[in-house]
């Protein structure tokens, strides 16, 4: 029953952070069309911003998302504003886009991994935070924190996504942007405010990793494949399929690394494969 | 109102309008017809600004706006309706009005603009809470239809709204247009309905092949041979 119970919380934590790297990497590539590989690359920069300022000036790890996530949104509403929409410009073709766009982000990916490695090094790294379990129980409370976290985070975006105007707007652009532009949305504002939403949220998913899990310079790619898996899964460009897909990984995840540690990896790419062929536009695709 | 000159626009090396001349005073409901790929659809994304010419002016309320962005052109009172709806089919009907009343000026008044639509249109308000791919044809552009209203225009451009629809709608759409205009807002309207465009029009231009090929009021064009043989079939 206990092993039930942890494997259900570590699951939800798990695949509430998939959900929203996921959601991030669906905004960047269903809205933005720029598939970012190195998404991941700022879930590590996260960890590392929030390790850093606790050990450099003692800030609550959980109020450093409140640095990490609006510090990552700045950086990606930049680059999409120079780099991505000069890009766009430029190309003939969406499809053109597509593949310009993400070698630049294969830039960005070594770019910032080499930055990261510069300043804190390759070693894996970590603290201590709320390392105490509940009385009873043998659950960190760091997860349940997290946990709740993610679900209050989670709500909070969907309710920005389904009920502001800005919300509306970028799921009517990820729908269609020139219908959407018909409309009146100014189309490279609302792509850049994608693109820096999908990094904080990255960001923010990697402070909250922190709390509770080792990271490491190179953490980033995993995640990035992972995102990816649940982004083909969920249906492309569906903010829902993302969600969900990103849960479902999660379980499978919490629940392999239980039995096996070392078959989760096929695990993901099992249950990837399985889904496909059950649906093979995903879950929300159409 | 909106004053073309001049207006060339081609896709790549493809040009598509030529020299291409329109005019649309206040108050004024004008047809543009013309066969399948003779620009009509290219002639309105470009003045909506989603589609920029290679030369020529466009001008809309004395303000220059070729070049200008679509948002620009829609917060002046300009809403295209565009070819084949284009409703937003993940989100509901209620969501898909919302939308339209986007421009900061009419979002504060998006529900009592949500009002009249729903008058105009009783079945979207019956349907307000369903998805938009679930709604009918008809239903659809009609959806597309107030959706283009919610901005507050003082001109609609409006892209085959009977395309693909039973003969019963479309008179129902017909008319819909026309009390659009009694209402007071300027309609330029693209069809390929000839006859019944003609009937409700004021004045109409006929579009060959990316070139003006004719224009005037409705009551002559269909007395003209031109128009009886092209586009009447007789
Ligand atoms: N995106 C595009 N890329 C390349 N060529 C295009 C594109 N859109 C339209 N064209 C071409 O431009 C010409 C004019 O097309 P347009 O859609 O403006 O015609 P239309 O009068 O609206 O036709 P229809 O009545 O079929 O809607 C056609 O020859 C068409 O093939
Ligand atoms: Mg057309």
């Amino acid at each position: 029953m206990t092993a039930l119970r942890d494997i259900l919380i570590t699951g939800l934590l798990l695949g509430g952070l998939f959900a929203l790297v996921s959601v991030g990497l669906t905004l960047q590539y269903g809205v933005a069309r720029v598939l970012n590989v190195a998404h991941g690359e700022f879930i590590m920069v996260g960890a590392f911003l929030t390790f850093w300022l606790l050990g450099s000036v003692s800030l609550n790890p959980l109020l450093s998302l409140a640095i990490t996530g609006p510090a990552a949104f700045i950086v990606g509403f930049i680059l999409h504003k120079t780099l991505f929409r000069r890009l766009m410009h430029s190309s003939p073709s969406l499809d053109i886009f597509e593949g310009r766009s993400m070698l630049a982000s294969f830039g960005l990916l070594y770019v910032v991994q080499n930055l990261a490695r510069i300043i804190w090094g390759s070693d894996v790294e970590g603290y201590t935070f709320l390392n105490s379990t509940i009385t009873g129980a043998q659950i960190p409370l760091n997860r349940l924190v997290a946990l709740a976290f993610v679900v209050v985070l989670g709500g909070a975006f969907y309710f920005f996504l389904a009920r502001t105007r800005l919300g509306k707007a970028i799921r009517a652009s990820a729908q269609s942007p020139s219908t959407a532009q018909l409309m009146g949305v100014e189309i490279n504002n609302v792509l850049a405010i994608c693109f820096g939403l999908g990094l904080a949220l990255a960001a923010i998913a990697g402070s909250l990793l922190s709390t509770f899990f080792a990271i490491q310079t190179t953490m980033g790619l995993g995640y990035t494949v992972i995102a990816m898996v649940v982004v083909v899964m969920g249906g492309l460009g569906s903010i829902t399929g993302a969600m969900i897909g990103g849960i479902i990984l999660g379980l499978v995840s919490s629940t392999v690394t239980f039995f096996h540690p070392s078959l989760t990896m096929i695990a993901y790419y099992v249950i990837f494969i399985v889904l496909l062929l059950a649906r093979p536009k995903g879950i929300m695709g159409k | 109102m909106l004053a073309i000159n001049g207006l060339s626009a081609s896709y790549g090396n493809v040009q598509v309008l030529w020299d291409v001349c329109l005019r649309v005073d206040e108050g004024e409901f004008v047809a543009l017809v013309g066969a399948n790929g003779a620009g009509k659809t290219t002639l309105l994304n470009a003045v909506s600004g989603v589609m920029k010419p290679v030369s020529g002016s466009i001008t809309f309320m004395g303000h220059r706006v070729d070049g200008s962005s679509p948002n620009t052109i829609v917060n002046l009172g300009l809403s295209h309706i565009p070819e084949s709806r284009q409703v937003f089919t993940d989100m509901s009907v209620r969501e898909n009005l919302e939308m339209g009343a986007y421009p900061a000026r009419a979002w504060k008044d998006r529900r009592a603009t949500m009002k009249r639509v729903f008058g105009l249109f009783p079945r979207l308000e019956e349907r307000a809470g369903q998805f938009a791919r679930n709604l009918s044809g008809g239903e659809q552009q009609m959806l597309a239809l107030g959706r283009g209203l919610m901005s507050l225009p003082k001109m609609c451009m409006i892209d085959e709204p009977s395309n693909g629809l039973a003969p019963r709608i479309v008179s129902e759409i017909f008319e819909i247009l026309t009390s659009l205009h009694k209402e007071g807002i300027t309609i330029l309207l693209v069809e390929q309905n000839v006859r019944q465009t003609l009937a409700i029009a004021d004045r109409a231009y006929v579009l060959e092949n990316g070139h003006n090929a004719l224009d005037g009021a409705c009551c002559d064009l269909v007395e003209s041979d031109h128009v009886r043989k092209a586009y009447l079939g007789h």
